[in-house]
């Protein structure tokens, strides 16, 4: 089986029960593929946590979910050492964290201290207690969850660590017939409940391997170049793109070239990518915010000014 | 990314262009102003340049270049040494007044240091821009232009001459522009280049342009279309005059030796003279040709003094009418001899004034108390001469022979005179009997074989040229000087006596005295003239005016036996023979000048001379012709494209086909985004046409550019989309 059809099998899971979110299934995968992390924004009952169960049902993965709140502690992420009187030795008791797919819900509710733990976690795939290092198993996939309207109480998270998310995703309303598909199909019970796993684990690290092998041409390393580098001189832009950005644009193109059974990446992937690489790595000046502009808006008219390369560079 | 910028030995070319370039520059300025010590100038631009290219540090370089301009002005304004408190203090001082002559407006007062260190920090300023324009904007295009547009302005009104300068500026520019080009050109493409790849660009540029300068400096060019201005410009304001240069200004000169070159007309008057008709008024004869114009041999014999009143004998007997005629001559320039008319008599002016004739050169200068002596009026008594038509008739051929050695230095003529020359003289007079039918057939010669008359774009001989070889044979175009040298030319080539006359024609007439019975003529530097005298055996001198347009003659006596209509009678069936015997003469020389090239090409500019307007509109055409098939490519290329296309089988052909096949569809007016994607266009392009063959197209060019496996797409599967679709953008 070639690995778009595995994947659209994992994707066709989800959307039985996520309906109408095809495009937030491709991106997760796209995410998960090149072992990056998710950062999800909306507000609440959209169906974040439902997406990421399924994702962590279809393919067989550990899910667990972390609820952050302003009294989390770092140890009630990571996992602690305990004293143990019977063994008189300190045995550690893994946190949520030590699992494959996790869902870290509400991540701006908690105190930067817990939070630079998870990033720490998601950053370096593993976690170091008491001067241990443990690895994180794999494949190990987080989606974060903020809430955009509710500030009170918040502690945004600062730049640097919004960088490690790849992707920004938002999940959006349903239309009215997706809205009552929903509704039909919750009535008896949560279907959730009845999905089962249509890959292995095994195969989602092969799948992972493949994506790194997707070729990604000269022509499009420029592009990407060019683009992260118009992020740096608009006007509107306070901090642009940095090259840690330009390799997630890279690595996510690579992922959905495969999701869509190519093995090389087109202009077309980087363009739909961007929107979500780079939406959150984008700081706007006030004049932006005055002026009504968002990132999102700022990428794509980076992507009509930008050049498409449609030549082979010359000396090729 | 700035990979050429760094690379030093392709800057340094640049640089080395650059200085030259501004060499040029400096050259004129240098020339115009009287500025002397190019060489440190130069030194000065050289060394601003190699430390822009060094990019040495802005301090040491400034601190170098101000080092430089304060020893120059030490060096070149002063005694002292360089390192002395006299030099520091000269250049405080001199600091001082000009600051002080700054402030107060007054610019007189800078003094010439000042205006140096003005020069200098020009010089310094034009370099840094030029560094700017090299190094950063990788663009020269504007002081290019700029330059040729300095260089051709300074050519064409001021004395400077651009000729070789200009050459020098184009061969350079181009280079220059060419290596900047291409230095943009692989910074747009991110292409680092080593300098041996680098050698692959810049040896065909050069010898490219090499290649072209070459051509141009052999290709025929055309004349100027409007004279020189300069000599207007310089006559104007008073400096200099006509000298050695290709244009003069028309009125009467000493200096015979170089004739050619145009001229500009200029009526300042030169006399008024009250006559009962127009006279020639004529000053000397020259007698020596040297192919290149007249020179006067050694005086033979002494010059004949007379006085006020004198009767004085000239080599033209008085005529025989009864009264002899007066003439009087109000001066309005100053000239240090007479005019006089033919037939002249006698002489009368106020003073003791002395005539010496000098039968040399016929020249008739007043003297007083020895010196010469420049009149204000002349007075002269004159009976025109005439000559007896029956005394013409016998002046036979043989009769030549017999002539004195006197008359030898009338016959001289160059040994290097091409031999063409005497065998159209012999042509000429073919039919002619006596030497006075010779030297009327040599005289109309020129009105029936299309010469032309012009003062300008007249050319003056080459080293190797004989002056009257080229105007008879190449230019067929010239004035007085060209037609009546040419006359004394052809008739000394028949062993006729003749000499070449200097003066000034009758000029015109501005009022008439009735009461009087005569004619106020008023002669400019404009009727400046010269003409010919020849001897007819047994008759004597006898004037003739072979210049097309002037009505100069000897008046002839027609004192035959015979009726008087039989002079018209002997010469009508002498036309026609004449015509054809031209004919033939013109397809012999063009046969014999078929075969080298300069005939070719005189052809060629002959033809598109005659043919002006045919050969403007035909160029007009083509130039329409041209741009409307550019415009309409669209409809036609594809004509060409599919049978090309469809041809070719090599591994490029797809991806070549297919940026075609994008251009072709931005002509049809569906036009890519520079952001657009080649797959989002396709489908565009697809919808808009109800096809799906963009797309399919668009996928294999994908797999081949990004996917880097041009060998998986087969050129021959896809040709029939892509020539469908090709030919949809032509309908």
């Amino acid at each position: 089986m070639n690995p778009k059809d595995q994947l659209n099998k994992v994707i066709d899971n989800i959307e039985k029960v996520i309906i109408g979110k095809r495009d937030i299934a491709e991106l997760s995968m796209v995410a998960m593929l090149s072992h990056g992390h998710v950062l999800l924004e909306d507000v609440p009952g959209v169906g974040k946590t439902m997406l990421v169960r399924a994702l962590a049902k279809s393919v067989g993965a550990d899910f667990k979910r972390i609820q952050f709140t302003p009294d989390l502690l770092p140890s009630d992420v990571v996992g602690v050492s305990i004293y143990n009187p019977k063994d008189m030795e300190f045995n550690f008791r893994p946190g949520p964290i030590m699992g494959n797919i996790i869902l870290a819900d509400e991540i701006n509710r908690t105190s930067p201290k817990t939070q630079s733990s998870l990033l720490e976690a998601m950053e370096e795939a593993s976690v170091t207690i008491d001067g241990v290092t443990m690895q994180i198993p794999k494949p190990f996939f987080v989606m974060a969850t903020q809430n955009p309207i509710e500030y009170e109480g918040t502690y945004p998270l600062p730049e640097a660590q919004l960088d490690r998310f790849l992707l920004k995703i938002k999940m959006g309303y349903p239309t009215s017939k997706e809205e009552m598909e929903v509704l039909n199909r919750s009535q008896l019970s949560m279907p959730i409940e009845d999905l089962q796993s249509v890959i292995s684990l095994e195969e989602l690290l092969e799948l992972q391997r493949e994506a790194k092998n997707i070729k990604v041409d000269e022509t499009i390393r420029s592009y990407i170049v060019d683009l992260a580098r118009q992020t740096r001189n608009d006007p509107y832009v306070y901090l642009g793109v940095s090259p840690r950005g330009s390799i997630a644009l890279m690595k996510s193109a690579q992922a959905y070239a495969l999701l869509k059974g190519r093995d090389f990446v087109t202009p077309d992937d980087v363009q739909y990518l961007a929107k979500f690489v780079f939406g959150h790595r984008i700081m706007l000046r006030s004049e932006a915010r005055y002026d009504g502009i968002s990132a999102e808006e700022i990428t794509e008219r980076i992507l009509t000014k930008t050049k498409v390369p449609v030549q082979r560079l010359v000396g090729q | 990314m700035n990979s050429i910028r760094k690379n030093k030995a392709f800057m340094a070319i640049l640089y080395i262009l650059v200085f030259l370039l501004l060499a040029e520059w400096l050259t004129p300025v240098i020339t115009l102003t009287d500025t002397g010590h190019k060489t440190l100038f130069l030194v000065f631009i050289g060394i601003s340049l190699l430390m822009a290219f060094l990019q040495v540090h802005w301090a040491i370089s400034a601190g170098v270049k101000i080092l430089f301009i304060m020893w120059f002005l030490i060096n070149v304004y002063t005694e002292t040494a360089f390192f002395s408190f006299e030099a520091l203090g000269f250049i405080l001082s001199d600091l001082r007044i000009n600051v002080e002559a700054l402030f107060s407006q007054d610019w007189a007062q800078t003094t010439d240091i000042f205006r140096t260190v003005l020069f200098f920090s020009l010089l310094w300023m034009a370099v840094y821009l030029i560094h700017y324009w090299v190094s950063f904007r990788l663009s020269i295009f504007l002081f290019y232009i700029l330059t040729v547009i300095f260089i051709a302005v300074l050519d064409t009104f001021s004395p400077y001459n651009g000729d070789t300068a200009i050459v020098r500026i184009m061969v350079v520019g181009l280079m220059l522009a060419g290596l900047l080009h291409l230095a943009r050109w692989l910074e747009g493409h991110r292409i680092n280049e080593t300098i041996e790849r680098l050698a692959g660009f810049i040896i065909p540029l050069f010898l490219m342009v090499a290649v072209s300068t070459a051509l141009a400096l052999y290709l025929p060019k055309a004349g100027p279309l409007w004279p020189d201005p300069v000599p207007y410009i310089t006559s104007f304001s008073g400096e200099g005059g006509p000298g050695p240069a290709s244009v003069g200004r028309i009125g009467y000169g000493v200096d015979d030796s170089e004739l050619g070159g145009s001229f500009l007309g200029d009526d300042t008057p030169a006399f008024r003279a009250e006559v009962e008709d127009g006279q020639y008024w004529k000053v000397e004869t020259k007698d020596v040709y040297t192919t290149k114009g007249w020179e006067l041999s050694e005086p033979g014999a002494d010059p004949v003094l007379y006085s006020n009143g004198d009767l004085i004998e000239t080599e033209f007997e008085p005529g025989a009418e009864d009264e002899s005629l007066n003439a009087v001559l109000e001066m309005e320039q100053d000239f240090p001899f007479v005019l006089y008319p033919y037939g002249i008599e006698s002489i009368q002016m106020e003073g003791e004034i002395r005539y010496s004739y000098s039968p040399v050169d016929q020249k008739i200068e007043p003297l007083l108390s020895g010196a010469p002596y420049e009149p204000d009026a002349v007075e002269i008594q004159f009976n025109q001469p005439t000559y007896s038509l029956t005394d013409l008739r016998e002046t036979t051929v043989d009769k030549l022979a017999e002539l004195p050695p006197e008359f030898d230095r009338y016959k001289q003529l160059p040994d290097e005179l091409p031999q063409r020359v005497r065998d159209l003289a012999e042509e000429i007079t073919m039919n002619s009997e006596t030497v006075y039918d010779k030297a009327r057939a040599v005289e109309d010669y020129f009105e029936r074989n299309d010469f032309e008359y012009s003062l300008t774009n007249i050319p003056v001989p080459e080293e190797d040229e004989d002056y009257v070889d080229q105007f008879l044979f190449e230019t067929k175009r010239g004035y007085c000087d060209n037609f009546s040298t040419s006359m004394v030319v052809l008739l000394r080539s028949l062993d006729i006596p003749a000499r070449w006359v200097k003066g000034f024609n009758e000029g015109v007439q501005v009022d008439s005295d009735k009461e009087r019975e005569t004619e106020i003529y008023e002669v400019t530097n404009n009727n400046a003239h010269s003409w010919v005298e020849a001897y007819m055996p047994g008759v004597g001198w006898m004037l003739f005016e072979p210049t097309i347009g002037f009505t100069g003659s000897s008046e002839i006596d027609f004192d035959l036996d015979i009726e008087s209509s039989d002079p018209e009678e002997q010469e009508l069936p002498e036309r026609p023979q004449q015509l054809e015997l031209e004919e033939e003469e013109d397809a012999a020389a063009a046969a014999s000048e078929g075969s080298n090239g300069p005939g070719l090409w005189e052809r060629i500019s002959e033809f598109v001379s005659e043919h002006k307007g045919a050969v403007f509109l035909g160029a007009a055409a083509s130039v329409f012709l041209a741009v409307l098939l550019f415009l309409k490519r669209q409809r036609w290329l594809p004509k060409i494209l599919v049978p090309y296309y469809r041809r070719r089988n090599g591994k490029q052909t797809f991806e070549k086909a297919y940026i075609r096949l994008l251009k072709q569809l931005d002509l049809y007016g569906i036009k890519r985004e520079d952001g657009q994607t080649l797959m989002s266009y396709a489908r565009y392009i697809d919808s808009f046409f109800g096809t799906k063959e963009m797309t399919r197209l668009t996928a294999s060019y994908e797999q081949s550019v990004y996917g880097g496996r041009p060998e998986s797409v087969e050129w021959r599967e896809l040709k029939e989309s892509w020539e469908n679709l090709i030919n949809r953008t032509s309908s």
